[in-house]
């Protein structure tokens, strides 16, 4: 009872002051199509001179929507930050500015853009495709699910969590698919590569190692043997270093499965990971 | 002829008469001046460490000889920022690092915190540095006031809100002839100059041209808009001017709005220091629709150039062309590219004025245009080595696709990397009155908005890595003779000064600020 009290007195302070962030009610244009496209409207009149095209980052204003997911603002704090703007910043507030309905349809195309493949998984028989990823299509040969595969390409255990569903049927039926950053983005720490190139070492002593590119500075060099080990080299060491241009992942997967067989792989691999999740404190003690 | 022997002798007349009332540096002030005119290489005061914006030290314990026993001496912890664009100052010992809002007093020997200053809110928007002058500091703030700390305990001398409502920008303020002059991007680019003594308000100008100034036809009848600008610039006591870069004509990404060179965008811009008036400009990019902003740090030299004495001004230009100008004039001298592909021009004339290319305007498709709008180069500065005649700069090679959402007018656009030409960023050498390359470092994965550049009497380009790593090259061979990594970001550009007769450089990495230096006894002496 007192409980209903303190929520029915939140929500009518929530209600008194629009600019608060409060758990508002869904948005009602998420997944309407129309009004994303009308989002990606605002958002291109409004939003892009700063944040950079489809939200990649400006440079002014750092990016809503990242490559890889790793931001983990939800979707009411974005409409919060839309709605009342980031104080000591060039973010300004929005309301007033423009209309709710159009601020809602904003963030439902934020909200189309920042999905990831676990929010809407593809059709198809899952476990057929789990048998195709460690079997026919030699997936595991160089990537790895809960443990089982190889070491010599990205870990897939969070794929759709990570990607898109259209970016992930790229990678498996696309020779150029990679993903390149907006321009202007302003990268928040130093990233690991994540080009999974062949690369080809040979020592001074003349020893000889083949495997794909982890990482690498202008001293230092990181590779992933396909002797699924690590090995780590200073530049100045090293007699040759080759690094290709292309990487192994094949992408011809829809000719080399059958339609039934790509379905369902793609049924198993946008179903591999988590949503995800707005920052939340941990259990420390 | 005669007319004009009249007028000169009439302004010596004056120039006698006058110097009470013209100069405004008051007696107390020489001092302030002088450390400003004629900066102690043990110190860094001001963002380009001298207004000649060279970034050259005299300091020379560091050598080719030793640098390879440089190591880290301190590191300080910029707690709830992110990022790091600023330049510290050092002045006596203590170094001030700033961000919108913030400026923290360290013991530049030790890194230790002397005192801070925090005025509300809180902000991580990317600021570049402060300025100084006598015992004043000039801070920033987000919601644009120009502030004066005391330098010795950061309290509150002045603090202003900038005139007109203008919404002041990161780029560190100069301090120049008794002014402090800051700028911005909004409404529209602006330079403003406050009292350096009182925080008074003296004069702004913008690179929108007013009613009845000729520049006003480059717009093809379209109104003047953009232009930011939100970098520091460089100053000759000399000739009282100051010359500052101006950013891009908007909107941005579609040109046929503004049908015309669109000036006084992607400009350099010579100044009046007292009164703001324009002496000369020279535009860089004309109907820019690529975001190529003109804001690279104009550095000053003087040198016989051709035969004749010239106060020259080299610009590496965001747009792909490294530029010599004369500073006196704005007159063209040398263009030459930087990097290897360049085609939103076919060349420059005679006269220094690019040749657009056709078919090189964002599109909804994508249109590929090198260098992208990243730039060839951007802000991070660049420095020039009286003792080598070379202008080192960190560049980026690649292409870039520009897209613009829609057809629509005033539609928005971006930018990215072009997967058939990745970027790939380089420290390289210039014949600084040529443009002709000497030699190139790749800074492996480093693509762009690196870090920028000091060099020194030691013969050494102190030279971070965007991707970490702080490396020192030979300034004559480009060979590197240390390097540090520092594990994050840098977006900075670093400083060298000296406390005790030691030497020390500085660079701003993410969140942190690092202090390198020579070992305490000299490797293999005994103690």
């Amino acid at each position: 009872m007192r409980r209903t009290a303190l929520l029915a007195c939140l929500l009518l302070v929530s209600a008194a002051a629009p600019g608060f962030s409060q758990p508002a009610a869904p948005n009602p244009f998420f997944g309407n199509a129309q009004a994303v496209e009308q989002g990606a409207e605002i958002y291109g009149k409004t939003c892009t001179a700063c944040h950079g095209a489809s939200g990649g980052a400006g440079e002014i204003a750092p990016a809503i929507v990242s490559g890889v997911q790793t931001d983990r603002r939800t979707d009411a704090q974005i409409l919060a930050t839309i709605r009342n703007g980031v104080p000591g910043t060039p973010m300004t507030a929005f309301t007033g500015k423009i209309a709710d309905d159009d601020i809602l349809r904003l963030a439902a195309y934020l909200h189309a853009l920042r999905g990831t493949a676990i929010d809407n998984p593809s059709p198809g028989n899952v476990a057929a495709g789990e048998q195709i990823f460690f079997g026919k299509g030699q997936c595991a040969s160089c990537h790895m699910i809960g443990g089982r595969g190889a070491l010599t390409a990205p870990d897939l255990g969070n794929i759709a969590g990570v990607r898109k569903t259209a970016s992930i049927m790229d990678a498996l039926t696309k020779p150029e698919h990679h993903i390149y950053g907006d321009g202007g983005s302003h990268l928040a720490s130093l990233p690991p590569m994540d080009t999974w190139l062949p690369a080809h070492v040979t020592t001074a002593d003349g020893k000889t190692f083949n495997g794909v590119l982890m990482n690498e500075d202008s001293y230092s060099v990181q590779i992933m043997g396909d002797d699924q080990q690590l090995h780590l080299f200073d530049r100045s060491r090293l007699r040759r270093f080759v690094v290709e241009p292309k990487s192994r992942m094949p992408t011809d997967y829809d000719k080399k499965l059958t339609p039934d067989e790509f379905r369902d792989l793609m049924a198993f691999l946008t179903r591999q990971g988590m949503k995800p999740q707005p920052e939340r404190g941990g259990e420390s003690n | 002829m005669k007319y004009t022997k009249f007028v000169n002798l009439l302004v010596f007349l004056l120039a006698l008469l006058l110097p009470g009332l013209m100069a405004p540096v008051l007696a107390q002030d020489q001092a302030a001046e002088q450390a400003l005119l004629k900066p102690n290489p043990a110190n860094w005061p001001t963002y380009s460490g001298s207004y000649d914006a060279r970034r050259y030290s005299e300091l020379k314990q560091v050598t080719t000889a030793n640098a390879a026993q440089l190591q880290a001496k301190w590191t300080y912890h910029m707690a709830g920022m992110k990022e790091l664009e600023t330049v510290p100052l050092v002045v006596n010992g203590v170094m001030y690092v700033s961000q919108f809002n913030r400026i923290d007093a360290l013991d530049a020997r030790s890194g230790n915190v002397i005192w801070k200053y925090q005025r509300g809110p809180v902000s991580t928007a990317w600021q570049r540095g402060t300025a100084i002058y006598g015992n004043k500091l000039y801070l920033v703030t987000s919601d644009s006031h120009l502030l004066a700390l005391d330098a010795r305990n950061g309290a509150v001398i002045w603090d202003v809100k900038s005139d007109g409502g203008m919404v002041l920008a990161g780029g560190a303020p100069l301090v120049a002839h008794g002014k402090v002059i800051v700028s911005g991007n909004r409404p529209d680019g602006f330079i403003q100059a406050y009292d350096a003594e009182t925080g008074k308000y003296i004069w702004t100008w913008s690179p929108i041209p007013k009613q009845g100034d000729p520049a006003l036809a480059s717009w093809g009848g379209a109104p003047p808009n953009g232009m930011p600008i939100w970098v520091s610039g460089s100053y000759d006591p000399e000739q009282k001017l100051i010359f500052y870069g101006t950013g891009q004509p908007e909107p941005q990404w579609v040109g046929k709005q503004r049908p015309g060179d669109d000036l006084y965008g992607d400009c350099m811009v010579a100044l009046d220091v007292d009164t703001g008036k324009l002496k000369w400009y020279f535009q860089y990019t004309p109907h820019d629709t690529h975001d190529y902003d003109a804001l690279e740090m104009p550095v000053l030299v003087d040198r016989v150039f051709q035969g004749q004495p010239r106060k020259l001004l080299l610009q590496a230009n965001r747009n792909g062309y490294y530029y010599v100008l004369d500073r006196t004039t704005g007159k063209f001298l040398v263009g030459a590219p930087f990097v290897s592909r360049i085609d939103w021009a076919t060349g420059l004339d005679a006269n220094g004025k690019a040749i657009i290319a056709q078919g090189h305007d964002p599109s909804v498709k994508g249109t590929v245009t090198c260098p992208s709008t990243a730039g060839a180069t951007n802000w991070p500065s660049p420095t020039y080595n009286p003792q080598t005649n070379y202008f080192y700069v960190v560049i980026a090679e690649g292409c870039g696709v520009n897209t613009v959402v829609s057809s629509a007018p005033g539609a928005g656009g971006g930018y990215a990397e072009s997967a058939n030409a990745p970027w790939q960023a380089y420290v390289i050498a210039l014949d600084a009155f040529t443009g002709k390359k000497m030699w190139s470092y790749q800074a492996v994965r480093s693509n762009h908005y690196g870090p920028g550049l000091v060099s020194t009497a030691g013969g050494i380009v102190f030279a971070p890595e965007q991707f970490g790593q702080v490396t020192v090259l030979d300034a004559k061979s480009g060979k590197p003779l240390w390097h540090y990594n520092t594990g994050d970001l840098i977006t900075a550009s670093p400083i060298t000064y000296s406390v005790d007769g030691r030497q020390y450089f500085a660079i701003a990495s993410n969140t942190n600020v690092f202090a390198f230096g020579l070992p305490d006894a000299p490797s293999g002496a005994k103690p």
